[in-house]
C-alpha cells in the first residue's frame, strides 16, 4: 500500500480547495433554494439536494490518490477551506467534513483500497449517506422529524450523493483514465 | 492562545454541544465567542455576516422542524442557539488564527509530520490562483460553446489536471528549496505552548461540563 | 572540481525512445552555461535529473561540484544544487518573501539566530530588500523569480539550475537577474546551467553554449557559441506592409481610459484604444509588459481600469455566454482550451457549436491534412507534442469562428512548415469569414504581409506603428 508523499498531500489539498471554490460558487443557488423552500418548512431539502456536491471531494480524492485516508483527508481539508472562507456551519464543518470523509472512506476501505470500480463507488455512496445522515439526526435535530419527512430527506440525500459522489465521480474518473493520468479501475 | 490548543478547544466544544441539549450553555458559549471576536477586533462587517447567515439558516431549520416534526420549544431553542455557537466558534478561530501559525504549531506542538503541515500550507497559499483557474476553465469552455455546470464531468476533469500539474510543480519546488520528508528541521519561529494554554483549555472545558451538568433537566 | 554528467540515458515510462541517450558533459566550477535545443528535446528533464528531482537511472552518474549525486544525503542536496523554475508562481511554500527564505533555511537546519543575517545578505545581493515582507502572490513574475534566486543565494547552493526562467518576465528584471547570475558565477564560483530555447540577448553574459538535440549534448567552442548567438541578436524582422489605421476603419472593440495593473505595478497607463474590425492586428512588446493581460481583459478574465465596449456596448453588460461566442481567446497554453480526451472529440465539439456551414467535414479533413494531423485523429490530446496540441487548438478555435479571435502566441513551439500552414489557414479563414484577428507573437517570420496593423506596447503605452523602412 502506498504511503503519503509530499506530492499527494499537496494534490489532495489543492483538490479540496478546488472543490471548496466550486461549492462556494454554488452558494447563491443554495441560499435561493433554501429561501424558497423555507416558508413551507422544507429548508433541509435544499441541504439534501446539494449535499452530494459537498461530499464529492471525498470519493474523488479517494479515487485519484488511492492511499488510505485520502477520502477523509480530502473532505476534511475541504471543510477547513470552507470554515476559513466563512461557511454557514462554522466550526461544525470540521466535524462534518471528517465524518463525511470517513463515510466515503469506509466504502474504499471495505474493498481494501484495491478495487476502484462501480461497486466501490456505490458502496462508498451508501456509507457516506448513512454516516452523514446519522450525524444530522443528532446535530440538526433530524431525529424529531416525522418519519415520512425523514424518509424523504434520506432518499433525496441518497440520490444526491449517488449522483455526485457516484455517477459524476465515475464519469470524471473515466475521463482521467482515458487521458492516461489515472491507472485503470481494477489493478 | 496556542493555535493547536485553540483548534482542539473549538472542535471539542462543537462536538460536545452536538449531543447536548442545554440552551443556556449554548447561549453562554455564543456570547463568549462573540465577545472574544470583538476583543480580537474582528471587523463589524465580518461580525454582521457571521450573524446574518446563521440567523437565516437557524430560523429556517427551526421553522422546518416545527412544521414537519414533533418537538418541544425547548429543543428548538437548543437547535437555534447551537448553530450560532458553531458559526461564532468557527469565526473566532478562523478570524484570529493565521494559517502559517497553525501549520507551525501543528508541526512543533502536535508533532504533525512536516510534510503534512507544509504540504497543506503550500497548497493553501495557491488559493487565489485556484480561484482564478476555475473562472478560466469556465470561460475557455464558453469560447468552445460549452457551458460547464456543477454537474459537468469536464469541469472537474480540467480542475484535476490543473491540480496534478501544480502539485508536481510545488513538490519539486519544495524539494529544491531543501525540504526532505522526515528530515529534522530547525524553527525560525518557535510557537510557544505554555502552561497557561493547557490551563485555559482545561478550565474552559470544565466550565462547559459544569454548565451542562447544572443545566440538565 | 567540476560538475559532470556521465553516460546518462533516460527514458520516460510508457515511452519507447530515450529522451537523453548516453549523454556526457562537463561544466567547470564558476562557469555560466547556456543550454539550448528544440522544445520537448529534454532540457527540463536533464535539469530535473541534475537537481535530483527525478530518480537517476542505474549506470548513469552525475557529479555536483566534485560530489556524486547518488552518494549525497538528501538533506545536503539543496546546499549542493537548487533549481529556479519556469513558472514563477508555483515555486513557493509560504505566504511572504521572508517566510519563504526562513522555510528554506529551516530545511537546511540553520539555527534561528543565524537566519536574519543570511536572509538580509541574500535579499541585498538580489536587490529586493524592499520586498521582504510582501506577500508572494502580490508580486509580479519578475519579482517572484528574484525571490526564487534569493532563496538559492541564501541556501548557498553550489550548482544553480534555471529552467526557462525569463519566459514571462519583463526585460528589466531579466537584466537584473542576469547580472546577479554572472556575479554568482564569477565572484562566488557557482556553476550556473540555464536552459532557454530563445537565445536572444545572451551574448554578453555566458561562457558556454550547449545544444541538446536527439538526446545528445554538444558544447560549442567559444567562436561557434558567439556565432550562434549572433544569429539571434540580428535585427528583428521587419514589418513593411503594415499601415497606420485609417480613420474610416470600423472599430469593433473600444477602450476608454483603459488601464491595466498587476499587483501594484501599472502595466498599461490609462489610454483610449481602438481595435479595428476585419483586420489582422499584431501586438508586440517585451515579455511581461502586459500583452497577455490585455487579451485576458478583453475576454473579461482580468479586472481593468476604465471601460471596454464591444460593438458599442460595455462588455461587462453583455451576457457571458453570448459574448464568449463573439470575442474568444486562443490561450497561450493549448491544454487550457481542451475539454475532451481525443483529437476527434475536440473537433466534434467545435463542429457541434461552431460555424458548420463553412467548416464542413470535408473542409475539416482537408485542414487536418494541411496541418499534418490526419494520423493523429484518434490520439489522446495530452500525449501529443506541444506543437501538435497548438495546431489542434488553433483548428478548434477557428471552427468556432468568433467575430473577434484573440491569439496569444499561436506560433509558439511550431516548426517552419507548421508556421506556414497555420498562417495560410488563418489568412484564408479570416478572409472568407471576415473575422477580426488580434494576435500576440514574438516570432515575426512570415508575419510581414500577413498582419495589417501593428500595435506596439512600450513604456506602458500601446501605439499603432507605421511600416518599417
Amino acid at each position: 500500500m502506498k504511503n503519503w508523499h509530499l506530492r499527494d498531500i499537496i494534490l489532495v489539498t489543492i483538490l479540496a480547495i478546488f472543490m471548496g471554490v466550486i461549492f462556494w460558487a454554488l452558494n447563491p443557488v443554495y441560499t435561493l433554494l433554501a429561501a424558497a423552500l423555507a416558508p413551507l418548512g422544507l429548508q433541509p431539502l435544499a441541504n439534501e439536494i446539494l449535499l452530494g456536491v459537498w461530499v464529492m471531494a471525498g470519493p474523488l480524492a479517494g479515487f485519484i490518490i488511492r492511499i488510505p485516508g485520502a477520502a477523509t483527508l480530502g473532505e476534511f481539508l475541504g471543510a477547513v477551506v470552507e470554515m476559513f472562507l466563512g461557511g454557514i456551519w462554522g466550526a461544525s464543518t470540521l466535524i462534518s467534513g471528517a465524518i463525511q470523509g470517513l463515510g466515503a472512506e469506509i466504502g474504499f476501505a471495505a474493498t481494501g483500497y484495491k478495487r476502484f470500480g462501480w461497486g466501490t463507488l456505490a458502496l462508498s455512496t451508501l456509507t457516506t449517506t448513512i454516516v452523514t445522515f446519522a450525524w444530522d439526526l443528532l446535530r440538526s435535530g433530524y431525529a424529531t422529524y416525522h418519519l415520512n419527512f425523514l424518509l424523504l430527506l434520506f432518499v433525496v440525500r441518497l440520490l444526491s450523493v449517488f449522483f455526485f459522489g457516484g455517477v459524476l465521480t465515475k464519469l470524471i474518473a473515466n475521463l482521467l483514465i482515458r487521458a492516461h493520468v489515472l491507472p485503470t479501475t481494477n489493478r | 492562545m496556542n493555535p493547536t490548543i485553540k483548534l482542539s478547544l473549538v472542535i471539542l466544544i462543537a462536538f460536545e454541544i452536538s449531543f447536548t441539549q442545554v440552551w443556556m450553555v449554548n447561549l453562554a458559549l455564543l456570547i463568549v465567542s462573540l465577545l472574544l471576536m470583538i476583543y480580537a477586533h474582528v471587523s463589524f462587517k465580518r461580525l454582521l455576516w457571521l450573524t446574518a447567515v446563521p440567523l437565516f439558516f437557524a430560523s429556517a431549520l427551526v421553522w422546518s422542524l416545527k412544521l414537519q416534526g414533533s418537538t418541544t420549544p425547548h429543543f428548538l431553542g437548543v437547535i437555534f442557539t447551537r448553530i450560532f455557537v458553531y458559526v461564532y466558534l468557527g469565526g473566532w478561530f478562523s478570524q484570529t488564527t493565521q494559517p502559517l501559525a497553525l501549520a507551525r504549531s501543528l508541526e512543533q506542538n502536535a508533532k504533525l509530520p512536516a510534510k503534512f503541515a507544509y504540504g497543506f500550507l503550500a497548497a493553501f497559499n495557491l488559493m487565489p490562483k485556484i480561484q482564478a483557474e476555475v473562472a478560466t476553465i469556465k470561460a475557455a469552455a464558453l469560447m468552445r460553446g460549452q457551458v460547464l455546470h456543477i454537474w459537468s464531468p469536464q469541469l472537474y476533469f480540467k480542475v484535476i489536471l490543473a491540480a496534478m500539474n501544480w502539485s508536481d510543480q510545488l513538490a519539486a519546488a519544495m524539494t529544491s528549496h531543501g525540504f526532505v520528508e522526515g528530515a529534522p528541521r530547525t524553527y525560525a519561529t518557535t510557537i510557544p505552548l505554555r502552561h497557561r494554554d493547557w490551563w485555559l483549555l482545561g478550565l474552559s472545558l470544565l466550565l462547559v461540563q459544569l454548565g451542562l451538568f447544572c443545566g440538565l433537566p | 572540481m567540476t560538475t559532470a554528467i556521465r553516460n546518462l540515458t533516460f527514458t520516460y515510462p510508457n515511452q519507447e525512445h530515450p529522451v537523453l541517450a548516453d549523454l556526457s558533459a562537463t561544466f567547470p566550477d564558476g562557469s555560466f552555461n547556456l543550454l539550448t535545443g528544440p522544445s520537448g528535446g529534454g532540457k527540463s528533464t536533464l535539469l530535473k535529473l541534475i537537481a535530483g528531482l527525478l530518480p537517476l537511472p542505474t549506470g548513469s552518474q552525475i557529479i555536483l561540484a566534485g560530489q556524486a549525486l547518488q552518494e549525497l544525503p538528501a538533506t545536503q542536496r539543496a546546499s549542493q544544487v537548487a533549481m529556479l523554475f519556469q513558472e514563477p508562481s508555483t515555486q513557493f511554500t509560504m505566504d511572504t518573501v521572508l517566510d519563504e527564505l526562513r522555510f528554506a533555511l529551516e530545511n537546511q537546519q540553520i539555527s534561528a539566530a543565524e537566519m536574519p543575517a543570511k536572509i538580509a545578505a541574500a535579499l541585498d545581493f538580489v536587490g529586493i530588500t524592499s520586498l521582504k515582507n510582501r506577500h508572494l502572490t502580490h508580486l509580479s513574475g519578475g519579482e517572484q523569480q528574484k525571490v526564487a534566486l534569493a532563496v538559492i543565494v541564501a541556501m548557498d547552493s553550489k550548482v544553480i539550475l534555471l529552467d526557462e526562467p525569463f519566459a514571462s518576465i519583463d526585460p528589466a528584471a531579466r537584466l537584473d537577474l542576469l547580472q546577479n547570475l554572472v556575479q554568482l558565477s564569477q565572484a562566488h564560483g557557482k556553476t550556473i546551467i540555464l536552459a532557454d530555447h530563445d537565445l536572444s540577448l545572451y551574448e554578453r553574459w555566458i561562457d558556454h553554449l550547449s545544444v541538446l538535440e536527439a538526446g545528445h549534448l554538444t558544447t560549442l567552442s567559444p567562436e561557434a557559441t558567439q556565432q550562434r548567438l549572433a544569429i539571434f541578436s540580428a535585427p528583428q524582422r521587419q514589418l513593411t506592409h503594415v499601415t497606420l489605421p485609417d480613420r474610416q476603419l470600423p472599430v469593433i472593440l473600444q477602450g476608454q481610459d483603459l488601464g491595466l495593473r498587476q499587483g501594484t505595478r501599472q502595466l498599461i497607463n490609462p489610454q483610449d484604444l481602438s481595435l479595428f474590425a476585419h483586420q489582422i492586428t499584431l501586438i508586440t512588446g517585451p515579455n511581461g509588459s502586459g500583452k497577455s493581460t490585455l487579451l485576458r481583459a478583453l475576454v473579461r478574465l482580468t479586472d481593468y481600469q476604465g471601460t471596454l465596449t464591444y460593438d458599442g456596448i460595455n462588455i461587462q453588460k453583455r451576457r457571458r455566454k453570448a459574448y464568449a461566442r463573439q470575442v474568444a481567446l486562443m490561450f497561450q497554453s493549448a491544454s487550457a482550451q481542451f475539454l475532451n480526451v481525443t483529437v476527434a472529440e475536440e473537433i466534434a465539439l467545435s463542429h457541434k457549436y461552431g460555424r458548420q456551414t463553412y467548416f464542413t467535414p470535408e473542409r475539416v479533413d482537408q485542414l487536418l491534412a494541411q496541418l499534418n494531423l490526419t494520423q493523429q485523429r484518434d490520439q489522446i490530446i495530452y500525449t501529443l507534442s506541444g506543437g501538435q496540441q497548438k495546431k489542434v487548438q488553433l483548428l478548434c478555435m477557428l471552427m468556432m469562428a468568433p467575430q473577434v479571435l484573440l491569439l496569444d502566441e499561436p506560433l509558439k513551439g511550431l516548426d517552419y512548415d507548421s508556421i506556414q500552414a497555420v498562417l495560410s489557414i488563418l489568412k484564408t479563414v479570416q478572409h472568407d469569414l471576415q473575422l477580426t484577428l488580434i494576435m500576440i507573437s514574438h516570432q515575426l517570420s512570415g508575419l510581414d504581409g500577413f498582419v495589417t496593423l501593428h500595435l506596439q506596447l512600450a513604456d506602458c503605452q500601446l501605439r499603432y506603428q507605421e511600416a518599417d523602412q
